[in-house]
């Protein structure tokens, strides 16, 4: 196994990781970090792609995603304090109602 | 196996050590401060593929802004509820059996995939200067657009908690009327 | 002048348009000024049509609006033809039609679709000026479709009353089944001629290169769309029933004009039926037997406006029977003298209703002519006309028709001549029985009726003037002859003079003997005819019962087809079958929504879950199959 293969699976295994742990855990703002993890492991293969081919627009990608991260963090979090303000929690499914 | 290969193990391992102690610790500010570990790790990864500007971003971006941003709402929101009490969700059977099959998944993919054709990467290829001026000249107006689009974004946000707080005064204002048939 | 006939054709429809749109608003004088100044000033252009026709010595005047549709190399074109035939209708069209208009502002003051009625009274005229100046058959058809829309609204004016929109509707339904008959004749002349312009396909008839077939089919088919709506058998039963519209609309749609339609569409297309023995044969016949039944009819009747409706029907039936003989211009003829003095007789009628406050019931007047002598006076001298005695106009056309029957070369028959001669005498008898039984005698009124019986407003008794007048004089002008150069009279089988003043006298007997025949049976209070009525009693009730026309109709027609309609089509098609399908549908869509709802529960973890399962199922299929 080759350091590319190796890094790859890496990836995948964190971007895994973070999904499942959006799932398991219960506090919100823990599935926001497994967010992040997951956006983690998505980087992580665009570099190693990136550097596998010696393509410049993967590493502009990479700083997208950056951006795109931020500003997701920007609006999530004063979201969840939003929520907590009227529902008190960071349970998730006492916000069940909210599908309307 | 080469001194570098020695410290991609090392550094990918302290990754995935922090990915899965995430799951367990129970306190969120422990599992930011995982969450820090395995980041710090991968911008170490990313510094020894030789993306500098990355790594360096990575630990500016995610570590110094998104975790810090991250940890203000943590101790903002220090809850104890059933949220801190109980650590996982109804769905910890079925999502451990998901992450099996997804793992599985992906590295049958993996061993399934052919080996990428090697290119040749010249070594100053990401290097700060090569990377700023292509970066500057091709593709800046992307930039900005996502740039535009960050702005938009923070100002809906703030904009949302505004609205919000306006209801609640005029709620407020109605529940001491008494009139509270809106 | 250029564009004077599309001039002609457009002032009714903008009458239409402003009384239609702001009649309402603007009140009852504009209403009168625009309702009845527009089809004046139509009169007036189409007088000055008439003037350059005539100038031009009957040269056909063609006006060319727009091109309608380009089909391969057929073109079909909005055209207008003024012929001498055209004229004449356009002339009693819009005279006649501007008469009525000026009379309707005294039978309608006061209803409270006072714009309403006379905006469709303006659309009528529209299309019937389209049906007379149309060149090509589709424009005529235009116009053909329209006056029926026209006297279908009419008929319905007072919509309010469910037995007059129901009569309104089987007007409309009975011209349907003429209006097949029309359209499969037209496509039938078109695939045989590849035109529609009614002078080219004349001209191609002529020529003698079309088979007799196909002018006989073409020709029979145009026919049923006359019967239709010129009110022949066997589809004659929806014109007594029209009386259910305001009686102005009944002398100018369902008397003078409109019904009319059919015999000059037949006098039109005269180039096809002198080609078509067998067809104009069928007219002749036809046309008899419905002046003849027709009279009979109307010797029972004892609405007012019934009788006028069987009379229009006989005189049409007359018209035919001297189409049916080739004597076209002879039927235009009568059809001319026939439009003065049947309006007269139906205004007439209505100005009597109006004075009896609505009654229509003839038993129940009487002794009404010193009453309104205006009306009497004028509903005199109508009736004369009708009866055919000399010299007002119905004598002239009507001893016409008669001597072609019996000396036309092309179908003149004794017994035709026979029948017809009867059918004179009983039109005599009929309508003096109704002179008689509405102005002379002894009042039945209902005393409080009586009371208030008063003479009609002068917009009324002056048009009844006229038009009484025009009864005198129409029969002088020497139409057939006018018309000669386009429609000329048939051979004679002989040309005896003195037969045909022996004719003449005969006929002036006839009418003398039915005028006798009436005094006789109605003058001493009806009480001779009752006593005839007692003895035939049976012939009596098939009589009043119009020959069961109408039962035989339902029970052959009405009832399978309401049986299918609804066991069929609407239980078996509709309900089970669309219906079915498509609820069914529904249901399939709301029980797979149900499903699918459950799924969303609200919980984040759940989603992802669902994400995860997704994403795996992608991978797998990616990796499988990419």
């Amino acid at each position: 196994m080759d350091d590319t293969t190796f890094l790859l699976a890496l990836s995948g295994m964190l971007f895994a990781l973070g999904l499942v742990g959006v799932i398991v855990r219960r506090n919100l703002l823990v599935m926001l970090m497994f967010l992040e993890l997951m956006l983690n492991g998505v980087i992580l293969s665009l570099v190693v792609f990136t550097q596998m081919l010696g393509a410049e627009a993967g590493a502009v990608l990479v700083f997208l995603v950056f951006v795109v991260a931020a500003a997701e963090i920007a609006i999530a979090v004063p979201i969840l304090l939003l929520l907590v303000r009227t529902g008190r929690t960071l349970d998730p499914g006492a916000y069940a109602g909210l599908k309307g | 196996m080469t001194i570098e290969t020695v410290f991609l193990m090392v550094f990918a391992l302290g990754s995935l050590t922090g990915a899965v102690a995430m799951f367990f610790l129970r306190h969120p500010m422990r599992v930011a401060l995982a969450l820090i570990g395995t980041m710090v790790s991968l911008a170490a990864i990313y510094a020894q593929l030789g993306m500098h500007v990355i790594a360096v971003f990575q630990v500016l971006v995610y570590v110094g802004a998104v975790m810090v941003f991250m940890i203000y709402a943590i101790m903002l929101l220090d809850v104890r509820d059933r949220s801190f009490t109980e650590r996982f969700s109804p769905l910890l059977v079925a999502g451990l059996a998901g992450l099996l099959l997804l793992l599985g998944v992906l590295i049958d993919g993996l061993l399934r995939g052919q080996p990428f054709p090697a290119v040749d990467v010249p070594p100053d290829a990401f290097s700060v200067s090569t990377f700023a001026i292509v970066f500057m000249e091709q593709f800046w107006v992307y930039f900005a657009l996502t740039a535009v689009l960050l702005l938009v974004a923070e100002i809906a946000a703030s904009a949302v908690i505004d609205i919000r707080r306006r209801g609640q005064d005029v709620a407020a204002v109605r529940a001491e009327r008494g009139d509270d048939h809106g | 002048m250029n564009g004077l006939l599309t001039l002609l054709v457009l002032l009714p429809l903008a009458g239409f348009l402003v009384n239609g749109l702001l009649g309402r608003r603007l009140g009852p004088v504009f209403v009168n000024v625009v309702g009845v100044g527009l089809p004046l000033a139509a009169f007036g252009v189409a007088v000055w049509a008439w003037r350059i026709l005539e100038a031009g010595g009957g040269e056909p005047l063609i006006e060319t609006v727009f091109t309608w549709a380009l089909v391969g190399e057929h073109v079909f074109e909005v055209s207008f033809y003024l012929d001498r035939l055209s004229a004449v209708m356009a002339l009693i069209v819009t005279g006649v039609g501007a008469l009525i208009h000026i009379y309707s502002i005294g039978y309608m003051k006061g209803d409270e679709s006072y714009a309403r009625y006379f905006a469709y009274l303006n659309l009528f005229l529209f299309f019937m000026l389209l049906l007379v100046l149309g060149r090509s058959l589709l424009v005529l058809f235009v116009g053909w479709e329209g006056v029926g829309l026209a006297s279908y609204l009419l008929i319905g004016f007072w919509f309010q009353d469910v037995d007059k929109a129901r009569a309104g509707r089987k007007a409309f339904i009975t011209n349907r089944v003429g209006d097949a008959g029309f359209l499969l004749g037209m496509f039938l002349i078109f695939t045989a001629v590849g035109t529609l312009e009614m002078d080219q396909i004349n001209e191609a008839f002529a020529g003698g290169l079309i088979p007799v077939g196909i002018a006989t089919a073409a020709g029979i088919l145009l026919f049923i769309g006359a019967t239709g709506k010129s009110a022949q058998i066997p589809l004659h039963v929806w014109l007594p029933d029209a009386m259910a519209g305001p009686t102005p609309v009944s002398a100018l749609i369902h008397a003078a004009t409109m019904v009319t339609a059919g015999v000059y569409l037949v006098a039109r297309m005269s180039g096809v039926y002198l080609e078509a023995p067998a067809a104009s044969t069928l007219i002749a016949v036809i046309g008899l037997l419905t002046a003849f039944l027709a009279a009979t009819i109307a010797l029972v009747q004892t609405d007012i406006k019934k009788v006028l409706a069987y009379s229009t029907i006989s005189q049409l039936g007359f018209m035919f029977l001297a189409l049916g003989v080739g004597a076209y211009a002879v039927a235009v003829f009568h059809l001319f003298t026939h439009a003065f003095f049947k309006a007269a007789l139906f205004l007439g009628a209505g100005s009597v209703i109006h004075a009896l406050n609505g009654e229509q019931d003839i038993r129940r007047m009487g002794g009404l002519s010193r009453r309104i002598p205006w009306t009497s006076g004028t509903f005199l001298v109508a009736t004369a006309a009708i009866a055919g005695l000399p010299p007002l106009a119905g004598f002239f056309s009507k001893d016409e028709i008669l001597w072609f029957a019996l000396a036309s070369g092309q179908g003149g028959a004794f017994w035709l001549w026979l029948l017809g001669s009867v059918t004179a005498f009983l039109t005599a008898l009929y309508m003096f029985r109704l002179y008689w039984l509405v102005f002379l005698g002894r009042s039945r009124m209902a005393p409080e009726v009586a009371e208030h019986v008063h003479e009609s407003p002068w917009p009324m008794t002056s048009v009844l003037v006229v038009l009484a007048v025009f009864s005198v004089i129409a029969g002088w002008f020497a139409l057939p002859q006018y018309l000669a150069p386009l429609l000329p009279a048939p051979d004679l089988r002989f040309d005896w003079p003195i037969l045909h003043w022996a004719l003449i006298v005969f006929a002036v007997l006839v009418a003398v003997a039915g005028l006798v025949a009436a005094g006789v049976l109605y003058g001493n209070g009806g009480r001779r005819a009752e006593a005839i009525e007692r003895r035939f009693a049976r012939l009596y009730r098939v009589l009043a019962g119009k020959y069961y026309v109408d039962e035989i109709y339902e029970r052959l027609l009405q009832r399978p087809w309401l049986w299918i309609s609804d066991r069929v089509f609407l239980r078996l098609g509709d309900r089970i079958l669309l219906d079915g399908s498509l609820h069914g549908l529904a249901a399939l869509a709301r029980r797979g929504a149900e499903v699918l709802a459950r799924v969303q529960t609200g919980s984040l973890h759940w989603y992802a879950w669902m994400t995860l399962l997704g994403l795996v199922a992608v991978l797998i299929w990616m990796w499988r199959y990419v």
